[in-house]
């Protein structure tokens, strides 16, 4: 019961911050010329390590820029890290605050079947599952519009009405609530309940410390690429405000 | 092992409907929408046609086929090529977001190239029947070698697909190094044309091989040289390993530079 369907040690990256970014050949040729350093690297993970359990549903919080959407990116296998090891059992789909890599010049449907078999699932499957999609998204009239039309709030209904129905072992929530209205936010809710009580994870990038209280078992503050606190839900959300009051003054 | 097959199983899927939609959005917001994969072949086709068959005069035998088959082969490098080049870098939104093996795109680049050769062949087919001009039956022998063109361009693909997304002015050198491919490959002209010198020289370039190779096969019923052969399927070989090679070193970043 108490299985880990993630399992990430001491997990490191490094980005590289270009002051001129050598994007050309002649560049990228006069620059190897030129030896100064034309990039600096950024730290954004620097040894993380934690799990999450079968069932379990785990909080990330932190400030812009202190790595969370680095690391849910890495969880879903689209960063590689520089260093450590990173586990995972079943499917882990990725709710980035972007949408699901929907193309703009396709209809609501067809990026709905694109990214689903992107994410391992059969067209007949699909299929089935289509109208159920749609309807949870509520966008029944928007169903063969274009996603060049949809408002950031649109895309985003439909990108977690794909990722549940799709139904992974883990889910990676960045900051996916915020963005719908109320009834949406309660109906995203609702969903998340009901995938914790079948014994799948939620990992939930989140800056509302509420969201955090009400939904994590577990948790965990980045500060600047590092664990400042990691595991009771009132302990690391009080090292967080304490740290984002810090600031503020 | 598992995995692998898992994700090799995932991929399929994945395969055919990058290929399906690169066709689509080819034709988006037009009236025809997908018929113009026929029409503007055709059309394509008929405008080279009818201005080398009257503007000049050649001594090729069957000339309108011959140039037809040389463009449609020719197209079909292009097409597949020029579709790879963009593949991964027009996707940035998708590769951000969800994860799969990054060589999809091109591989799947390829897949459309073919769609359209064998609508393009078809053409050639009815342009066949309106001239008179019955193929002889080694036409047949046009599959393996559309297939090692097949194998030819992958290799090519998996490069272009990385290094565009790294240094944007690939783009612009592909075209040219297309261009010019286009003018050094008999396509136009005959290859006796050419002192031997050139010849020679040309006859390193897979492209040359195979173009050669679907004029002997189908139209003067003779195979190629067997040493021609083996010549083009090692050098396509080598072609795609390299391919591979390019691919593989930067494929692990790629996401970051987008």
């Amino acid at each position: 019961m108490l299985e880990n369907l993630i399992n990430v040690k001491n997990v490191s990256k490094k980005f590289r911050l270009y002051h001129e970014k050598r994007t050309t050949l002649y560049e990228s040729i006069t620059g190897s010329i030129n030896r100064n350093p034309h990039y600096e690297t950024l730290q954004v993970l620097d040894n993380v390590s934690f799990n999450v359990k079968k069932g379990e549903s785990f909080g990330i919080v932190g400030r812009n820029g202190s790595g969370k959407t680095t690391l849910l990116r890495i969880l879903s296998h689209i960063y590689q890290p520089d260093n450590g090891s990173v586990e995972t059992n079943g499917t882990v789909i990725p709710v980035l605050a972007l949408g699901l890599g929907f193309h703009p010049e396709l209809t609501a449907i067809k990026n709905i079947y694109q990214s689903s078999i992107l994410l391992g699932i059969s067209k007949n499957e699909i299929t089935e599952k289509i109208d159920d999609i749609i309807k949870f998204a509520g966008l029944e009239k928007f169903a063969d519009t274009k996603i060049k039309n949809f408002s950031s709030g649109m895309s985003m209904r439909l990108a977690f009405a794909t990722a549940v129905q799709v139904d992974p072992a883990v889910l990676l929530l960045d900051e996916v609530i915020a963005v719908g209205d109320i009834n949406f936010q309660k109906k995203c809710l609702e969903v998340m309940m009901n995938f914790k009580k079948r014994g799948k994870s939620i990992v939930l990038v989140s800056h509302n410390p509420f969201d955090v209280e009400r939904l994590c078992d577990r948790a965990m503050f980045l500060k600047d690429g590092r664990i400042e606190s990691i595991g009771n839900v009132a302990k690391v959300l009080g090292s967080y405000e304490n740290y984002m009051g810090k600031l503020k003054k | 092992m598992t995995t692998i097959r898992e994700e090799m199983w995932k991929a399929r899927g994945i395969l055919f409907n990058f290929a399906i939609t690169d066709l689509k959005i080819r034709y988006k917001n037009s009236v025809l929408g997908i018929l113009w994969s026929v029409v503007e072949p055709l059309l394509m086709l008929g405008v080279l046609f009818v201005v080398f068959s009257t503007m000049f005069k050649t001594e090729i035998e069957n000339f309108p086929i011959y140039l037809l088959l040389g463009l449609i082969t020719y197209n079909f490098y292009k097409n597949g090529t020029n579709i790879a080049l963009v593949s991964l870098s027009n996707r940035s939104s998708l590769i951000t977001q969800i994860y799969f093996p990054r060589s999809i795109p091109a591989i799947s680049s390829c897949v459309t190239a073919s769609i359209m050769l064998i609508v393009e062949l078809a053409i050639l087919g009815i342009f066949m029947v309106v001239l008179e001009f019955t193929p002889p039956i080694t036409i047949i022998y046009l599959i393996p070698i559309y297939f090692l063109g097949f194998v030819f361009i992958i290799g090519i693909s998996l490069a272009l697909s990385v290094l565009n997304v790294k240094f944007k002015d690939i783009g612009f050198i592909w075209g040219i190094v297309l261009h010019a491919g286009f003018f050094l490959t008999p396509i136009v002209y005959q290859f006796d044309f050419l002192p031997e010198y050139v010849q020679n020289i040309l006859m390193l370039s897979p492209v040359v091989q195979l173009v050669t190779m679907t004029h002997h096969v189908a139209m003067y019923g003779t195979l190629p040289p067997i040493n021609s052969i083996l010549y083009t399927i090692s050098s396509i070989f080598i072609i795609l390993g390299i391919g591979y090679l390019i691919f593989r070193k930067y494929q692990a970043r790629i996401v970051e530079e987008m």
